[in-house]
């Protein structure tokens, strides 16, 4: 059971920071050289002035520029927390779909007009946990912002994101003409890592001030920190396969020995050792996949409540996902896993078993 | 001669001493009789009928089953000498707690090889002749002592051996149980045409025996 959870719980973490690289996929980051970027979201660091856009959008093969501001939610509860509470993001009215692409919204709702300075769009997962509604009012630092649209996503980042116009938004939070990062569209056809070159030594000169990161830059700052959780991953499960056998090996041991009676009589019976061997095996096996029937069915409780816990998410909603986050080949797999080791652990108790002599037993007795 | 044995030795190293439990020991034993073997608890009893009912290896000497001589045999081929030619009834019963009283009686049939239509057949006809017909669904735990004796002796039949071994049947059965197991043993000897060897020290197996030997400190005596 906890094998289950442990690894589902880490592979969802995992999947989670994967999720983001789905945001801005081929488009180009633009973000300040202290700035940490975690595949599409920079995490901290320092911003942007609003005004380089215009420097960027000049250079050659970009076709567009979006500016976004980042702002998290401040209430961290846990170093492990996957995502924060909630994430504020400043936007262009308009250019809402270079974050949400597309996602849909939910029934009643409209996306803001191009002009707007107070209306917003809020994630599911902050509308259902604050019971927010299409076209509530809501104070974010004592201003009164409408809500436009609730989007319908199963996404662990747009669920708790609060998409603000960027002007209120800097105005909210007090970030003037400032920014977290620039998202740019190259035009059709060129080189991207050209063009994020080309931005690097436009903007660089003459003082390092920003990276232009590309989809591929992104995912080779990430690859080693997933690996690195990958990795420990495997290692937990290792750890905990290998003492699941011996747990099973002792059990079994333990069940044979209370039971030399009957393996004798078998002996005596004319059972042949292939036969007895099978007898515990089969036995074992059977509480193998009974227990990892039942590991899995909890696992995945606990899996659902812990994520739910350090996402935030509220757990009527992961619930429907409990087969996007255990899969039907997780499933398989952990089963023929459990119940081959469980046949494996069970084989010195089976071979034990099988040489239990009847004249041993009752010259015991007698 | 269904048993025979030739200076049949078995000897077993405690602590730092040899103890022979069976020594030297010549006994034959004709088809359809009814052998007892008497003697007190440690004279060798078991360890002898262990031997002869290839349930154990002699140190040394031999043993000629069905006049062919099985001292050297494999423990494969002892156990299908076993399976197919003889049957264990044990003191203690020794039926498989979690199986019911067919199950118990059907699982030599099953190690044989045989359809679970004809075991049950075969099951249920030997329960019914030791009078347990409406006992077959019970588990052990639900009959008493008698009971149990009657299915263990239903089990031993059921490959149609050739020959029963019984260690002790009725020394956990009270005096008029321990009868009533006696005389289905006589029964079954006289009307079966099986070969039985009882260990005992009851009087009333003596009794009913054609040939008694008696042990002990592993010396085996003809009686008579």
């Amino acid at each position: 059971m906890s094998m289950v959870a442990i690894t589902v719980t880490i592979a969802s973490y995992t999947t989670a920071i994967r999720e983001m690289n789905t945001f801005f996929m081929g488009d180009i980051l633009v973000v300040s050289k202290s700035q940490i970027v975690i595949q599409a979201l920079p995490i901290s660091g320092g911003n942007l002035i609003e005004t380089i856009e215009n420097d960027v959008k000049g250079t050659p093969g970009v076709k567009a520029t979006v500016p976004l501001l980042f702002l998290f939610g401040t209430e961290l509860r846990s170093a492990l927390e996957v995502v924060p509470i909630n994430i504020t993001v400043g936007i262009s009215p308009g250019n809402w779909t270079v974050l949400t692409g597309s996602t849909p919204l939910r029934s009643g709702g409209n996306w803001p007009s191009t002009n707007t300075v107070d209306e917003i769009i809020v994630g599911c997962c902050l509308a259902d946990v604050y019971d927010i509604t299409v076209n509530s009012t809501i104070k974010i630092k004592g201003h009164d912002l409408t809500v436009r649209g609730i989007l319908e996503t199963r996404s662990a980042i747009l669920g708790r994101t609060i998409i603000i116009p960027l002007k209120t938004a800097q105005e909210i939070y007090h970030y003037p003409m400032t920014v977290s990062m620039i998202v740019v569209k190259p035009e059709e056809g060129v080189d991207v890592k050209e063009v994020a070159d080309r931005i690097e030594g436009k903007l660089n000169d003459p003082i390092e001030r920003i990276m232009a990161l590309t989809s591929d830059e992104r995912n080779s700052i990430i690859d080693p920190l997933l690996d690195e959780v990958n990795m420990w991953n495997l290692g937990i499960s290792g750890v905990l396969f290998v003492t699941s056998v011996t747990i099973v090996t002792l059990v079994a041991m333990i069940n044979v020995s209370e039971r030399r009676r009957d393996f004798a009589t078998l002996d005596a019976l004319g059972a042949s050792f292939t036969s007895k061997v099978l007898i515990v095996i089969t036995e074992i096996g059977f509480i193998g996949l009974l227990g990892s029937l039942i590991g899995i069915f909890l696992g995945a409780i606990a899996t659902v409540t812990i994520v739910s816990i350090y996402t935030n998410i509220p757990i009527q909603m992961l619930f429907p996902d409990i087969f996007t986050m255990i899969s039907p080949l997780l499933l398989t797999k952990t089963v023929g896993c459990m119940v081959t080791a469980s046949c494996v652990a069970g084989l010195i108790p089976a071979i034990v078993a099988a040489r239990t002599s009847i004249a041993d037993i009752l010259r015991a007795e007698y | 001669m269904i048993v025979k044995t030739i200076e049949l030795t078995r000897t077993y190293r405690r602590s730092s001493s040899n103890i022979v439990a069976v020594n030297k020991v010549n006994i034959e034993v004709k088809e359809t009789t009814f052998v007892s073997v008497i003697g007190p608890s440690g004279s060798g009893k078991t360890t002898l009928l262990n031997l002869i009912g290839l349930n154990d290896h002699p140190t040394s000497g031999k043993i000629l089953f069905m006049g062919k001589d099985v001292s050297h045999l494999t423990d494969g081929e002892r156990r299908k000498l076993r399976l197919q030619n003889i049957g264990f009834i044990f003191q203690t019963f020794n039926l498989l707690p979690t199986l019911t009283a067919l199950e118990n009686v059907e699982l030599p049939m099953a190690l044989a090889g045989l359809k679970p239509k004809a075991q049950k057949e075969r099951a249920t006809k030997l329960l019914e002749s030791v009078g347990l017909v409406h006992r077959l669904s019970h588990k052990p735990k639900e009959l008493s002592a008698g009971e149990m004796q009657r299915v263990a002796i239903a089990r031993a039949l059921a490959n149609d051996p050739e020959m029963i071994i019984a260690d002790e049947p009725t020394g956990e059965l009270d005096s008029k149980t321990a009868k009533e197991t006696i005389a289905l043993l006589f029964d079954i000897n006289r009307k079966e045409k099986t070969t039985v060897i009882v260990a005992t020290h009851d009087e009333k197996i003596v009794d009913v025996a054609d040939t008694i030997y008696t042990i002990q400190d592993g010396k085996l005596r003809l009686e008579s």
